[in-house]
């Protein structure tokens, strides 16, 4: 090999172009591969990126006007991930530790500000351990 | 899991012609510069070259093209590698660019120099 005889000049050539041919053959198998994959995960589903969008906002379209159809703030019921509705409004009762009624969760924001404190008539109750609640 | 013939594929198929396949043990001139390639990373190193040029070309951007066309012809669902490689391979060999040949060529050919002394 470190003979530079005509042979070893033709066998060279051939070498070159081999080396050559299996590196861009290599290149081209690498592209294809991704290409593959790509195509085969579905990340190359927007073909057309104007028909993609046009896909896009009539799909938003449908689903906003479809009644049926639950979003966050549409119709009179919200449809959850499992399939559940929830009233608007909490209506789970229990009783309030202040006052000892029974109170609906939905109401007790507004039931807590009369009861502890806020309101006028709440003022001249005076209960157990409120105390360092008022003087908050 | 039949689906996925592109995983159990056979080898590269020989689209030129591969006569080292005919000889026993014996390694030729070929295999043992290859693995002087290989061994010395300057092969990865060619490689790496050569595809930061074909992308700088827009090469490797018509051939993804070519494959998104291919698949697209075939159903994504029915193409192996093998397929696209089929393909991509006469139109990739013929579109690269003149001058990124030469600088591989170039560099092969240093690095034979190199290796014979």
């Amino acid at each position: 090999m470190s003979m530079l005889k005509e042979d070893d000049l033709s066998s060279d050539s051939e070498l070159l172009s081999k080396l050559f041919v299996d590196i861009l053959d290599s290149i081209i198998v690498d592209v294809a591969s991704e290409s593959h994959r790509i195509a085969r995960l579905g990340l190359d589903c927007n073909l057309d990126n104007e028909e993609e969008e046009l896909r896009l906002s009539a799909e938003a379209r449908a689903r906003a006007s479809d009644p049926s159809n639950s979003g966050e703030a549409n119709g009179k019921y919200v449809v959850d991930i499992f399939g559940q509705t929830h009233p608007p409004i909490a209506n789970e009762i229990f009783e309030c530790m202040n006052c000892g009624r029974a109170i609906m969760a939905g109401r007790f924001a507004p039931h807590l500000e009369k009861c502890m404190g806020k309101g006028r008539k709440a003022r001249l109750k005076s209960t157990r351990s409120t105390t360092s609640a008022r003087n908050r | 899991m039949s689906r996925r013939h592109s995983v159990n594929r056979p080898p590269t198929p020989d689209v030129r012609d591969d006569d080292e396949d005919d000889r026993p043990k014996e390694p030729t001139l070929l295999e043992i510069v290859n693995i002087k390639l290989i061994e010395s990373g300057e092969k990865e190193r060619l490689m790496e070259l050569v595809r930061e040029r074909l992308v700088e070309c827009g090469w490797k951007d018509e051939m993804r093209a070519l494959c998104r066309a291919f698949i697209k012809k075939n159903g994504r669902e029915n193409v192996t590698v093998d397929d696209l490689v089929r393909a991509i391979t006469p139109k990739g060999r013929a579109s690269i660019p003149d001058s990124v040949k030469a600088e591989l060529l170039q560099k092969i050919r240093t690095f034979l120099v190199s290796v014979a002394h």
